[in-house]
Order: C-alpha cells, then sequence, then structure tokens
C-alpha cells in the first residue's frame, strides 16, 4: 500500500497571549511507494513524530490530506485506516500476558472482521512466530527484557495485518548491541511482510542502515528526501550534510577567487565559480594524505579505530573544534609532526551559500 | 470505478459516523457530569435557600426555588438560639491551641525519625506505624476513664491534649523531610549550625506545602470533631461548634423551624467553604495521601 | 556518630510525642484488653476497690446482647450497599472527568466540596430535604424530595419521620453516606486515571477499542491498586459509620417512633460510656477492631489476586 502525503501541516495554536502558533509540519508532500522502509530522521522537535501521528490517525492535520493507496484516509480514525503502531516505550499493557497483549486488537474487531477464537489464537502465534517470541507467549511484560518488549509490541501492531505499520523511535530504548540486532530484525520483519513501513528516529546511522528512502526533517519542513546513500553524496543544503553521517561532516570558511576555492590560504580544488564566500563541507573520507597536497592542518592526534584510523587536526578556518579525516590505517601518520597536508576527493567536498545554507553545485 | 466509488462511499460512512459518535459521547459524558454536579451541589443550594426563606413559605406545597422575601433575620435568630458566638469562641480556641501544638511536636517528631540517630529508632517508628492499623474507637473508652480520673472533664485541656499526636502527620512529615538531601544537614553540621537552627531555615521552608496541609487538616478535623467532645464537654462553656449545633436544634425531623435550622447549618458551613475556596490545593495534596477525615 | 549526647538530645525532640502517645495510645490498647476480659469490668465499681474476674463474660453479654446485632446488621448493610455503589459510581465520575478538558477543573472542585463539609451541619440539610409533615391525611410539608416524587407523579414516602419504614431509612442514609463518600473516591481514582501513562489510550486507539472496552480492560486494571484502596478505606470508614446517621437522626439513631432502629457498631460502644460499662464497650471495641481486620485480609486477599502487577 503506497503512502501518500499532500501538503500536510499541522499547527500547535499557542495558548499564551501574543504568542506565535508553533507549526510543527509544514507543507509535507511525499509519495511513500508500496512496500518500501522509510525512516523520517531529524533532530528533536522536527516535526517527525507529529507527521507519525498523523498518518496514524492519532492527531489531525490541519491542513493537506492522507492516502492509503487511492484511499482518502484524512479524516478516518485510526482504528478504521488499518495502521499498526509501535510506540516508543512501547505501551504494552502490563496487566496482560504476551499473548493477551498480541490478541487484545483481534478483540475488537467487530462485524464482518470478527473472528474466531481459534482463529484469533492462530493468527496470534503466526505473528510471534515471524517476530521469534512464541516461546514466551505466557510472561507478563515485566518478566521480559527490553528487546523482548519491543518483539511484543512489533507483533501487536502485525497481528491486524495492517495496511501501513509505523514505528516511533523504534531503537531508542535498546542497548548499543541490541540496537544493532534489533534494526536487522525490523528489516527482516519488514521484508518478510512486505508491509509498508514508516519509522522516525532522530539517529541518522539508524535510519541509514536499514532504510529504503529516508526523509530529513528540520523545524517542521522536510529538507531532503531520497536512497541513504544519495542523500549522503549529494546533500540538499548544510543542515543534511551535517546531519548524516559519522563522524560528522568538516565545515570550513572558505572563498572562491578567480575560479579556485581557498580555505584560509590553501588553493584546495578549482570549482570554476564566480568569486564569493562559501561555506565548505568535507566528508571525513574526502581527505587523502598527500604529502605536496594543496590543504594544510595542524596535528592534535591520533584516534585508532581498527581498520580505519581518525586523524584529529585544527584548522583556523574550520567552523567546528576540530577537523576529523579517517584514512587506512596503513598509511603511516606521522604524529610528531606539527601539521600535516592533504589533497581532497572533489566528490566528497560540497559548497553552500552562507546565507541560505543551500547548496552551491559545481564541476570539477 | 464503481467499486471505487462504492468503497469511498462507505468510508465516508465511517468517516461521518465516527464523528458523530464521538460528538454524541461528549454531548452524554458532559451531561452526565452536570446531572452528577447538580445532585452533589443541590444539598448546598437547598440549605441556601431554605435558610432565607420565611417559615410560611418553606412550607408551601409547591417549593420556590428563590426565596420571595430574603430573610436575613434568619440568621441572627440561629446565631441567638444555638449560641454560636460561644459556640465559634471555643472551636477557634482549641482549634488553633491544638493545631500549633500539634505542629510543633509533629515537627520535632519527624525531625528526630527523619535526621538524628539513636538506638531503637526503627523499632519506635515501626510500632509508632502500627498503632495506625487500630480503630480510634479502642482507645476512646480507656481516654474517657483516663481523663474522667484526671479531672479534665468539661475543660479545654481535654479537648486539646489527647490528640495532639497525630502519628499520620509525623509519618507524612518525615517522608518529607527525608527527601531533603543529607547534604544539606552535614553542610549545616560543619558550618556550626544547630539543630533548631536548621530545622527553622531549611526543613520548615522546604517543607511549608505539607506542613500547610496538616494545618488545614488539623483546623478542619477541630470543626468538625463531634464524638469525643460530646462525649468529654458538653457544658455551655466548653462546647464545640458540631456538638452546640446538633444540641440546639435536637428535632430533625417533623415540624421544625427549617429556615432558621438551615440558617445556623449554612453559619457552619460558611468557614469550611471559604477554606475550600481559598486552600483548596493544599486540601487535596493533604487529603489524597491520607485519606482521613479531619 | 551515636554519641550519648546525640542519643540524649534526640529523646528529648521525642519526648512530647512519647509521653502522649504512652497515656493516650498505648495504655489504652492494653487496657482495653484488660478491662475486655474482666468479667462486668464497671468504672465506677473499679474505682470502689471491687475486683473482677478474668473471663470472657463481657464478648458473651455483647453477642447475647439483641441490640449488637441491629448494630452489626445495620453496620454491615450500609458498607457493603455503599462502597460498591460509591466506587462504582466514582469511577464513572473520574473517567468521564479524564475524557474531557473544557470544565475539568471546575467540575472537580465541585465533585469535591462535600468532603470539606460538616456530616453533621449537612446531614441536617439531607433531613430537611427527606422530611415531610402530616396529620393523619392531609400533608402540611412535604420536602423537596417528596415534591419532586409528587411533580413525576408518584406518591410521597415517608422518609425518616415517626412511622417509617426501615428500609425508607437506609435509602436515606445510603445516599448521604455515598455523597459523603464520592469526593475521596472521585479524588484518588482520578489521580491515578492521571498518572497511567497516555501511551496505552493511544495504542487502544489504533487498535479500535470501543469506549466501555478501554474502561474495563485497560482503564480498570491498571487503576486496580487505586480501586483496591478506596474499598479497603471505604470499609474501614463504612464500619466505623456514626456521625452521618447521628446528622439525619439525631441522638436518637432512629426515626421518632423507633429509637435505636439505625444505631451502628460505633455507637454500641459509646452508649456504655456514660454508665461506666467499660468492660463491655471494651469487649465490643475488640469486636469492631477484629471485624475491621478480618474485611481488610479479605480485601487484600481479592485484591492480590485482582490487582496487577
Amino acid at each position: 500500500m503506497k503512502v501518500v502525503l499532500e501538503n500536510l501541516t499541522r499547527v500547535f495554536p499557542n495558548r499564551t497571549k501574543g504568542g506565535e502558533d508553533v507549526v510543527a509540519v509544514n507543507n509535507f508532500s511525499f509519495e511513500i511507494p508500496d512496500g518500501k522502509l522509510v525512516g523520517l530522521l531529524g533532530p528533536s522537535g522536527c516535526g517527525k513524530s507529529t507527521t507519525l501521528y498523523m498518518i496514524c490517525g492519532l492527531q489531525k492535520p490541519s491542513g493537506g490530506k492522507i492516502y492509503f493507496g487511492e484511499d482518502d484516509v484524512t479524516d478516518l480514525p485510526p482504528e478504521h485506516r488499518g495502521v499498526g503502531l509501535v510506540f516508543q516505550n512501547y505501551a504494552l499493557y502490563p496487566h496482560m500476558t504476551v499473548k493477551q497483549n498480541i490478541m487484545y486488537p483481534l478483540q475488537n474487531l467487530k462485524g464482518e472482521d470478527k473472528l474466531t477464537k481459534d482463529e484469533m489464537l492462530k493468527r496470534t502465534v503466526e505473528v510471534a512466530k515471524l517476530v521469534q517470541i512464541d516461546n514466551l507467549l505466557d510472561r507478563k511484560p515485566s518478566e521480559l527484557s527490553g528487546g523482548q518488549q519491543q518483539r511484543v509490541a512489533i507483533a501487536r501492531a502485525l497481528v491486524k495485518m495492517p495496511r501501513v505499520l509505523l514505528l516511533d523511535e523504534p531503537l531508542s530504548n535498546l542497548d548499543a548491541r541490541l540496537r544493532l540486532q534489533t534494526r536487522e530484525e525490523i528489516r527482516r520483519i519488514q521484508q518478510e511482510t512486505g508491509i509498508t513501513t514508516i519509522f522516525v528516529t532522530h539517529d541518522q546511522e539508524e535510519a541509514m542502515s536499514i532504510s529504503d528512502m529516508i526523509v530529513v526533517m528540520k523545524l517542521g519542513v522536510v529538507q531532503q528526501i531520497g536512497k541513504p546513500q544519495n542523500v549522503y553524496d549529494d546533500p540538499a543544503n548544510l543542515f543534511v550534510a551535517k546531519f548524516l553521517g559519522t563522524p560528522p561532516i568538516n565545515v570550513f570558511e572558505g572563498e572562491i577567487r578567480g575560479g579556485m576555492l581557498f580555505i584560509g590560504d590553501d588553493p584546495v580544488l578549482a570549482v570554476g565559480k564566480p568569486d564569493r564566500k562559501v561555506v565548505v563541507g568535507i566528508r571525513p573520507e574526502g581527505f587523502i594524505l598527500d604529502e605536496r597536497g594543496p590543504m594544510h592542518c595542524k596535528i592534535k592526534g591520533v584516534e585508532v579505530m581498527g581498520r580505519d584510523v581518525s586523524v584529529v587536526a585544527t584548522n583556523e578556518a574550520s567552523l567546528n573544534p576540530v577537523v576529523r579525516s579517517i584514512i587506512s590505517a596503513e598509511s603511516k601518520v606521522d604524529v610528531a609532526a606539527e601539521s600535516v597536508r592533504y589533497s581532497i576527493k572533489p566528490h566528497k567536498l560540497f559548497l553552500f551559500d552562507p546565507e541560505t545554507e543551500e547548496r552551491i553545485p559545481f564541476e570539477v | 470505478m464503481a467499486q471505487k466509488t462504492m468503497k469511498e462511499q462507505k468510508m465516508q460512512t465511517v468517516t461521518a459516523r465516527s464523528r458523530i459518535g464521538s460528538t454524541v459521547v461528549k454531548a452524554f459524558t458532559y451531561l452526565f457530569l452536570i446531572v452528577m454536579a447538580v445532585i452533589v451541589l443541590f444539598p448546598f443550594y437547598w440549605m441556601i435557600i431554605s435558610s432565607l426563606k420565611t417559615l410560611a413559605e418553606y412550607k408551601w406545597a409547591k417549593p420556590s426555588f428563590w426565596p420571595q422575601t430574603v430573610m436575613w433575620s434568619n440568621y441572627a435568630e440561629a446565631f441567638t438560639t444555638a449560641n454560636l458566638g460561644r459556640l465559634f469562641t471555643n472551636t477557634v480556641i482549641v482549634g488553633v491551641i491544638s493545631t500549633l501544638l500539634s505542629l510543633v511536636i509533629t515537627v520535632l517528631t519527624a525531625f528526630a525519625f527523619a535526621r538524628l540517630e539513636f538506638k531503637g529508632k526503627n523499632v519506635l517508628f515501626a510500632g509508632l506505624l502500627a498503632t495506625m492499623m487500630i480503630p480510634g474507637e479502642l482507645f476512646t473508652i480507656t481516654n474517657y476513664a483516663t481523663v474522667n480520673s484526671f479531672h479534665w472533664l468539661n475543660t479545654y485541656t481535654v479537648l486539646i491534649v489527647p490528640f495532639l499526636v497525630s502519628v499520620f502527620y509525623i509519618y507524612l512529615l518525615r517522608q518529607n523531610f527525608l527527601q531533603i538531601p543529607n547534604e544539606l544537614y552535614l553542610a549545616a553540621k560543619v558550618d556550626g549550625t544547630s539543630d533548631l537552627k536548621y530545622l527553622w531555615t531549611v526543613m520548615i521552608p522546604l517543607s511549608l506545602p505539607t506542613l500547610i496541609s496538616i494545618t488545614i487538616l488539623k483546623m478542619m478535623g477541630a470543626w468538625n470533631s463531634y464524638i469525643w467532645p460530646r462525649l468529654v464537654a458538653n457544658d455551655d462553656a466548653h462546647r464545640m461548634i458540631t456538638n452546640g449545633l446538633r444540641n440546639a436544634f435536637k428535632d430533625t425531623t417533623g415540624d421544625v423551624n427549617f429556615p432558621v435550622q438551615m440558617a445556623a447549618v449554612a453559619l457552619v458551613s460558611f468557614p469550611l467553604f471559604l477554606v475550600y475556596i481559598f486552600l483548596r490545593k493544599y486540601i487535596m495534596k493533604g487529603v489524597s495521601r491520607s485519606g482521613i477525615k479531619g | 556518630m551515636v554519641d550519648s549526647k546525640k542519643q540524649w538530645k534526640a529523646w528529648l525532640y521525642l519526648a512530647p510525642a512519647i509521653v502522649l502517645l504512652l497515656v493516650f495510645t498505648v495504655w489504652p490498647i492494653i487496657n482495653t484488653l484488660r478491662m475486655a476480659f474482666l468479667d462486668n469490668y464497671n468504672g465506677m465499681r473499679a474505682v470502689a476497690g471491687e475486683k473482677f474476674n478474668i473471663g470472657i463474660e463481657n464478648f458473651k453479654k455483647v453477642v447475647e446482647f439483641k441490640d449488637f446485632f441491629v448494630c452489626l446488621k445495620n453496620t454491615a448493610l450500609l458498607c457493603v450497599i455503599t462502597v460498591p455503589v460509591s466506587t462504582l459510581l466514582a469511577l464513572l465520575i473520574s473517567s468521564a472527568l479524564n475524557s474531557i478538558k473544557f470544565l475539568q477543573k471546575f467540575l472537580q472542585t465541585i465533585f469535591f466540596l462535600p468532603y470539606v463539609t460538616n456530616s453533621i451541619a449537612i446531614g441536617m440539610v439531607f433531613a430537611a430535604m427527606f422530611n415531610m409533615v402530616r396529620t393523619v391525611r392531609i400533608i402540611q410539608t412535604a420536602g423537596i424530595v417528596n415534591n419532586v416524587i409528587m411533580f413525576f407523579g408518584g406518591q410521597p414516602v415517608n422518609w425518616i419521620n415517626a412511622g417509617s419504614t426501615y428500609w425508607a431509612n437506609m435509602v436515606v442514609m445510603i445516599i448521604y453516606i455515598v455523597w459523603n463518600a464520592l469526593p475521596f473516591k472521585i479524588l484518588i481514582l482520578l489521580g491515578g486515571m492521571q498518572s497511567i501513562n497516555k501511551q496505552y489510550y493511544d495504542a487502544a486507539k489504533v487498535d479500535g477499542s470501543s469506549r466501555s472496552r478501554i474502561l474495563w480492560k485497560i482503564t480498570v486494571p491498571l487503576l486496580s491498586p487505586m480501586i483496591a484502596y478506596v474499598v479497603i478505606t471505604g470499609f474501614i470508614g463504612g464500619f466505623k459509620e456514626y456521625t452521618s446517621i447521628v446528622g439525619i437522626f439525631g441522638e436518637n439513631m432512629g426515626p421518632a417512633s423507633a429509637a435505636g432502629r439505625l444505631n451502628t457498631m460505633v455507637g454500641y460502644i459509646y452508649d456504655a460510656l456514660p454508665n461506666n460499662d467499660y468492660g463491655r464497650a471494651s469487649a465490643a471495641a475488640l469486636i469492631l477492631f477484629g471485624i475491621i481486620l478480618i474485611v481488610t485480609l479479605i480485601n487484600l486477599q481479592v485484591s492480590k489476586k485482582r490487582v496487577h502487577y
């Protein structure tokens, strides 16, 4: 089932006198193709959860439309939309066993959809098997680990065979190791069921690793939509460039003089653009150790990360406290040396307008 | 195509139905609450308008819901009939003194249990809590005999002293004191602050809401107490308000001058209403943690 | 840390409370037990120097005394009826309150108002409302409740006056006690509901639960500790019922034609005091304590099975 958002807007009226209304989501249009896993990504307060709740039907949009397939569901109450929602804290009913929790949505079905007890039990066991908790059916939520609770919550959301599955910060309550495991699990379940899935996260790594598509949001406005790799390789603006990638992108003040991009006094790259001031973003993996490279930095230290090393350095023009580059462990870095020189991979370097922060395209 | 429009129609009805459904439920919710609120308020309303009617109007076959002639004189009559002035004075004297003394004792005891170290502290505290389970009626018999043998009957002392210690308030305040970080106390010790000064300048200001709750509930308790005062101080000089009200109007049914009786009832109730209107927050907070009346 | 000077100081702080507790709490516990098991113990005669045998005569007397069972029956009936009724009503009112925004605070204030009233005083108001004066066949004053009944075409009822029936009296008592018990229960239950995580309700909404299903399958189980609390305190309070009856019927504890008909356990204990029948009163108080203890234990046992998590 494809999901179409059309000019979706949500305004929270400000109750204090004279205060301005808060626009949580502003004019969001997007078509989510059938059967895809989509991540809504952004810092807190960017409107991603509000968007999710509007798709789910728990919050009413102030403007715009939501379609599931061809059906306009904008005014439909949540129970008629055919959605499954997994809450950040799972919201498992503490007084019910796992089985009762999963079965609960089925017991609410009325009329022609009503199921017999056997059918309910069969569906419950099926979905429990899918998320691999069929051995825990008689436990109470308090007797489960965080990861197990998460699976129960997913099972409960899936048991009604929803048209769309929604997950609100699904991994934020898990520890680092479980997080890795669970995100693979979500990917697997999504692919096995083929249900269009939308999830919300503030963790870019999480979104990049499992999504078919990501939507980056900031202050209620969509910044960029695309495949994770494409968004990473081709950010639309400085915000997106900064938000994606660990370690984060290095940002410098720069200037174009005579078609040449200068960072400080170093002529870094010929970009063939008219003279102007710019903001330069360089991905950590965009640096190549090169004794005759055009860019210099002062070395502060080296962090070994196994396969790679991360060189921590400073540069007067840097807008971050340090400049971080990732290079292969085989290349030798002389820590004792005062400075280091780099050449830059052109496709890992982006130019932005200092005022609008929009991307300035250039040809090498 | 035809199928699609049918589906669309069905969806529209679902939307409309759920919208109507929730409006109807909302309406019923408000209707239910308002009906219940009217039932809850009705006795107060009836008390006030009855207290302002003439006796003749009160007896009308078709009752009036607003007095035709407002009889303020009912209040004057009630005041003298029940000797309310004396009763108010007695109640205020007993209420204020017992509340003040009770606060001092509660604060000192709670402080000792919360901050001081002494042998047998935990056993003693557990013993105190255990007494809360025993119904007060069990104490009353012996206490009646005790105050009798002290020759305290018909004095203010008998109304004040026996109930000065409330284990529950001690417990409540101790919990509150324990939430204040012990580092503050240790810091005060390092600075050479005395215990009493620390208590007065740090602990009491920080637990003021609880102390206010205790004060209000204690005062209300004095105002509403009936059983004990009736047993031990039922003379004209020391009678308290509730007891006096009951004494002045012995007949609750039959051919009674209800307007005057209601005026007396209203006079007893108004101070409580005033306290409730202005100090609601503290009362509710205190009550939700105690669940005992007065 | 624990030096002797500190010990001494702690006891100084505790002294007033301990002295008062010893005299008015600890001694009564011991003394009540003592008096209850001294046959026919009487305060006056004890002062005169009479000695009493140890035995269970007092308990026998209490149980054999006809009025005691009247009191026990009244108390138990009032408890068994008013606690469930007021709990259910409070549950409905608080869940209704919890589902609205507009006027919520205002209505909450109104519903709590009966708590801060004087139960004797408002009992007199209820008496006035249910009162009826008639000479042979002509009704002189009907009281607002009967006025309303007659307005809807019903027959006036003699609720509380001379010649009224036991059940008419009980209905009035039940209405008054429920009216009195609602505020506390609403306060506790509404507070409990407001602390239930909103996500449970969102989840139920997505699952398409009906409103009544949400109330019975989610709210009530999650609220079960609070419900157990108000039921237990309700029973404890109910077994000590006394002043509300005095409020409506006066110290007669019943309509003029049948004084004492509505007397309760507590009333029974206090009636024995002015006669110096301390032995009997003590025995009755211990029986009351025993009943309360048993009822509370049963309640706890039931709620252990029913209270979730």
